[in-house]
């Protein structure tokens, strides 16, 4: 616990450093919360190289920018606001591109992606358990997929990262209550995709 | 109507975004409706069901390796600036005028007083001074570097040479604000590491200057040279048992320092407050898995002088 006590330095103190032009400050912020980030990028686009192109692209952006900052909203919302739309940018690209993934076709018509199906070599991992988490994880991927990006997006933010739905809209330049009708509207539709699966 | 308002307000409830009120007008009505409840079931075995796909976390070697790859594009990459503002986004500005008439006023009367400024300035300054020791106290955001730090043996004189558009010199005693000034710019600003240990060296002389502790303590958490480091421990070092944020620095500076000597140096200066709460957390961490093993040794050796806490 003292550790984290000692490890929480001031945000604000090291975005003035950082704004100065001392890039170790940067670079704690970095530290901070990249992990989040490559977190959040991971899940969303699926692909290692996708996710390491996205945090690049948004820690360099931040640092160009970082000197525009002006405190009206936290480092943290900023840089999950710049991480957000680059992440739905991809999104909405994979959505163009889609046609041409390597996608197939379950017992019930709904499509998964083929590059899911590789299998868990990890030690321990049964070949029954395996095939049926990956039907599983398939079919839940399948049905994010599926989301418009902005519902993924804002599904992804409340549901596996936890944030409140006013911060959600914040990084989205929304309203709280757009936030929320999101919300409903891609739980919804998961809902009606995975019906079968309770 | 009620059922229909607790169907549309389930997902917000399980996600604990129902404000208190609504949500105990919730559970009253969900503890007397066996229609809601199970709707609420039914979401809560959905959230569960989501959980055969969890978020995958980074490994550690991706992200060893996107750290790598962004401080390699961070040696080429130049921050955009303040002025970057207004050469890239004048539409920012105009929309900024539009919605804030006070500061359309604010800018007019700038321009304005800064017109009349300076034709006071062209006509009121028989000739440019240059090479200056003496004058105005230096704008710290027209200093372009600072050359050298120089004391006196014999006295407390420093003189310091510094550079605008053209090069100054400044001598004064240490205590001198303009010296100061000058000394806490170059200990923050310098890319030449001799003249931030100069400063570093003689801001140590006034450590009662909170500007002073807090360049110091800057100086220990960022500085990229050991010996600067060094020099604002050694600083720092009577303050460790009086102010909180000295002591933290340098329980950073221990847990994280890259150099050996800084973190022994650390060590050192926490034997006084080694019984306070938070150092000895950290103590007990070192002591079981520090990399090095003087550390170690150091860590158990002050632990085992500690009294022991039920």
């Amino acid at each position: 616990m003292a550790g984290n006590t000692l490890s929480r330095i001031d945000d604000t103190l090291l975005v003035r450093e950082a704004q100065r032009g001392n890039r170790a400050a940067f670079e704690e912020l970095v530290r901070q919360y990249d992990h989040a980030v490559l977190r959040l990028a991971l899940h969303l686009t699926g692909s290692e190289q996708d996710a390491q192109d996205i945090y690049q692209e948004a820690f360099l952006k931040a640092y160009k920018n970082v000197a525009n900052f002006r405190f009206e909203c936290s480092f943290y919302t900023w840089i999950y606001r710049i991480v957000t739309n680059l992440c739905l940018d991809h999104l909405r690209r994979r959505r163009v591109r889609k046609e041409d993934a390597p996608v197939g076709r379950d017992s019930e018509g709904g499509e998964f992606d083929l590059l899911d199906q590789t299998p868990d070599r990890r030690p321990g991992a049964s070949p029954e358990r395996d095939l049926l988490r990956r039907e599983l994880g398939a079919r839940i991927n399948g049905a994010l997929d599926r989301l418009t990006p902005r519902e993924r997006m804002v599904f992804e933010l409340k549901h596996y990262h936890g944030l409140k739905l006013r911060t959600v809209g914040e990084m989205l330049n929304t309203t709280e209550e757009t936030a929320k009708n999101t919300l409903f509207r891609a739980t919804q539709r998961l809902r009606g995709a995975l019906a079968d699966m309770r | 109507m009620k059922c229909e308002w607790v169907r549309q307000n389930v997902i917000l409830y399980l996600y604990e975004e129902l404000a208190d009120d609504s949500r105990y007008e919730f559970e009253q009505h969900v503890a007397r409706c066996a229609g809601c409840a199970a709707e609420v079931e039914s979401g809560r075995e959905f959230q569960q069901a989501l959980a055969a796909a969890p978020v995958v976390q980074p490994t550690p070697n991706l992200l060893t390796a996107a750290r790598m790859r962004l401080q390699e594009a961070l040696e080429t990459t130049e921050q955009g600036g303040f002025w970057q503002r207004f050469v890239f986004d004048p539409g920012a500005w105009l929309r900024q005028i539009r919605f804030s008439p006070a500061l359309a006023m604010v800018l007019v009367m700038v321009g304005f007083g800064g017109g009349v400024g300076a034709m006071y300035f062209m006509h009121g300054q028989a000739e440019p001074t240059l090479g200056s020791s003496g004058g105005l106290p230096p704008d710290q955001a027209s200093i372009s570097g600072i050359r050298s730090v120089t004391k006196d043996p014999s006295s407390d004189r420093v003189s310091i040479q510094y550079d605008t558009v053209t090069s100054h010199r400044e001598e004064g005693a240490v205590s001198d604000q303009r010296i100061q000034q000058l000394l806490l710019f170059a200990a923050r600003n310098n890319y030449n590491s001799g003249v931030r240990v100069d400063s570093i060296d003689l801001l140590t002389l006034q450590p009662n200057d909170v500007r002073v502790r807090e360049a110091l303590v800057y100086a220990l958490r960022y500085d990229n040279n050991p010996g600067v480091r060094l020099k604002a421990l050694e600083g720092l070092g009577s303050y460790v048992k009086d102010d909180v944020r000295v002591r933290n620095a340098v329980l950073d500076a221990l847990l994280n320092d890259g150099n050996p000597g800084v973190r022994v140096q650390a060590l050192h200066l926490l034997e006084p407050v080694k019984a306070d709460g938070s150092v000895r957390v950290v103590l007990q961490r070192l002591a079981e898995s520090d990399q090095s093993q003087f550390i170690r040794t150091q860590a158990r050796s002050a632990l085992a002088q500690l009294p022991e806490i039920d």
